[in-house]
């Protein structure tokens, strides 16, 4: 994974542990009259290969530097089960916009098309192609886009695609990159926070916008750490805001209990979609409350991170995957939730993690993770620490 | 392979919007051309006012293909190469500019923006994808709607695939059949209707020939036809279909 707290896994759990929020930075350079706080990757990031040039773009770079650090893995699992035999299911909300704001300005400077400039970078199918041709992987390759619940549902279709024998392992996750559409739009539709995201606080503001990729190699092992359930749901109510009685989100959250075939009191731990904006908080903590009720530890870590949109969902399933491999002698240590301390007295009871804070599950580590997207678009995933 | 029924379908492009128009231009296809949008007229007004031209035609084929009470019932794949990208090309172009963007028009960009009128207009709470391959979008929307049938085996899915024309900014940069279109199919892994199974193997690197209408109407062609196998070669990839016989 790469993201604002760095690039990896060993750089990024200890950080991640300290609550660090140190790393987001400001730009001024996106939307006009405001400088923005903002979870930038500043870790350098690698080249793509010439051959693959048109899909060069910050998105795909950002993928490529997650994919490189499980490159040996992938690798290995190419040469045991055959190119053919893997898939690629990637989830973007931005692909490379970015890049495509360089092309139409050069294209209203000039009135022609800028060389570098291909549809592979803007198109949303992109970043699978890339990843598969990077890879020279021949088996299904595609792209999931449904808001920021996309990097969640990759891992959901990875999972699928292996019990359907379609697969024998898929590189599934997501990326995304900042950009001045999604400044702009998210800054139009006034949910952006001036200061840092304070979510659940009486304070709160808005959100922290972020970006970066996390990429998994899914395979059916029974070793390593397992997605055991996936809940999903749609709103039928609101195209960019959430319904404020929670029912989507209960929904999505209970589906990847039953689908787990687990208990609520099972989960010692839930990383919450923790936006930050009121609409967010209020009806995800309150569906939190109904389905886990108030003693399960909960932290949004997006305040240390920003909201990576369309990678959120997979970069949040690695943290979880991240607190589950830290486990030790029956103990899960927790990222915190970065706030000001005053919760909104509107929200229910919450356990919000405070630095330093463990869980001592009473059997098998078991986190969940919720995603929630624009046009109502819910996904919630249920991770397990690998069986002794 | 994990055989679906597809247990319906319909279709929208211009000039064909009845299964009768359809039939007979599969018989004797001709190039697919033209331009527009259906009215949509069964969407309530305030929604059809937010609706874009491929928002509109989407709804008008999943609307055909599905009827109540169903139609709140089943889970959704929506499969588009360039989905709402005109929208965001033009948001783009203010952005550029430094004009303000309006946040309703933004929130309608996401590649779930179909996905998400849908489930508003059919008061459908199930589980819904939005997909983009490139110019293996139609085989992998087929591919996700058995991702669905395998978590929820009893439930039927929904797969509307549809583009519109990319706006004259890019448009040079793709090669394809510049229509606007959709495709509804509703399958299932049980119930009345063909048994089709779709494989992949590696392909020769080449694209399959170019044919003057977009691959799902390919598909459309093949079901209504009596071949037993429709091949379609994208690059790398060699997606065929079968017809498995009861």
């Amino acid at each position: 994974m790469v993201n604002a707290l760095g690039a990896g896994a060993e750089e990024v759990w200890p950080r991640l542990l300290a609550g660090d929020t140190s790393r987001l930075s400001l730009r001024a350079d996106l939307v006009p009259d405001r400088t923005l706080l903002l979870g930038e990757v500043r870790s350098p990031l690698p080249k793509l290969p010439r051959n693959l040039a048109r899909y060069d773009c910050r998105n795909n770079a950002l993928a490529l530097a997650a994919l490189l650090q499980i490159e040996p893995a992938v690798a290995a699992a190419r040469a045991r089960f055959g190119s053919h035999r893997l898939g690629v299911v990637m989830g973007t909300s931005t692909s490379g916009v970015g890049d495509a704001e360089e092309a139409i300005r050069h294209q209203q400077r000039t009135g022609g098309l800028a060389p570098s400039f291909d549809y592979a970078q803007l198109e949303f199918g992109g970043i699978a192609h890339f990843i598969a041709d990077f890879l020279a992987i021949t088996g299904p390759a595609y792209t999931l886009s449904t808001a920021c619940s996309s990097g969640a549902r990759a891992l959901a279709s990875a999972r699928s695609l292996l019990a359907l024998g379609l697969c024998d392992a898929v590189i599934a996750g997501a990326a995304d990159s900042l950009c001045r559409l999604t400044t702009n739009g998210f800054s139009a539709l006034h949910a952006i926070s001036q200061e840092l995201t304070n979510p659940c606080s009486v304070n709160r503001r808005g959100l922290t916008l972020g970006e970066g990729a996390a990429l998994f190699l899914v395979t059916s092992a029974p070793s390593g750490i397992q997605l055991l359930g996936v809940g999903e749901s749609s709103e039928a109510h609101h195209m960019s805001a959430p319904d404020p009685s929670g029912a989507g989100a209960e929904t999505a959250m209970r589906g990847a209990l039953e689908d787990a075939r687990l208990a609520p009191s099972d989960i010692a731990y839930l990383n919450l979609h923790g936006t930050g904006t009121a609409q967010n908080d209020s009806m995800e903590c309150w569906a939190a409350a109904r389905v886990l009720g108030g003693d399960v530890p909960m932290s949004s870590t997006k305040p240390m991170v920003g909201h990576t949109l369309g990678a959120a969902g997979a970069m949040e399933a690695g943290f979880c995957w991240l607190v589950l491999r830290a486990s030790r002698d029956g103990l899960l240590k927790l990222p915190p939730h970065c706030w000001d301390s005053a919760q909104d007295p509107e929200l229910p009871e919450l356990l919000l993690v405070t630095k330093g804070q463990q869980a001592r599950p009473s059997g098998r580590a078991v986190v969940m993770t919720n995603s929630f997207g624009f046009g109502g678009n819910n996904c919630t995933l249920v991770l397990g620490a690998a069986t002794p | 392979m994990t055989p679906l029924v597809l247990r319906r379908w319909a279709a929208w492009a211009p000039g064909h919007e009845t299964p009768e128009s359809w039939a007979a231009w599969a018989a004797t296809p001709v190039p697919l051309l033209g331009d527009g949008h259906p009215e949509a007229g069964f969407l309530p007004a305030m929604l059809r006012r937010r609706c874009t031209p491929l928002s509109r035609i989407v709804l008008t084929a999943a609307f055909a293909c599905c009827p109540e009470p169903e139609r709140s019932e089943v889970r959704t794949v929506f499969a588009s190469r360039h989905g709402s990208i005109n929208e965001s090309i033009e948001l783009l172009e203010a952005v550029v500019r430094s004009e303000r963007i309006s946040p309703a028009k933004f929130s309608h960009t996401v590649h779930n923006a179909q996905a998400g009128l849908f489930s508003i207009a059919a008061a459908n709470r199930c589980a819904s994808s939005s997909l983009s391959a490139a110019g293996d979008s139609f085989p992998c929307a087929w591919i996700e709607a058995e991702t669905h049938v395998q978590r929820e085996p009893d439930r039927a899915v929904l797969l509307v695939m549809a583009d519109v024309p990319l706006a004259d900014t890019f448009a040079s940069l793709v090669d394809e059949p510049a229509v606007p279109y959709a495709l509804a199919l509703l399958v299932a892994a049980t119930g009345e209707g063909s048994r089709v199974a779709l494989s992949l193997q590696p392909g020769s690197g080449k694209n399959s020939q170019r044919r003057p209408w977009p691959d799902a109407f390919e598909f459309l062609r093949w079901i209504l036809g009596e071949e037993p196998a429709l091949e379609l070669e994208v690059g790398a990839r060699l997606w065929s279909w079968r017809r498995e016989t009861a």
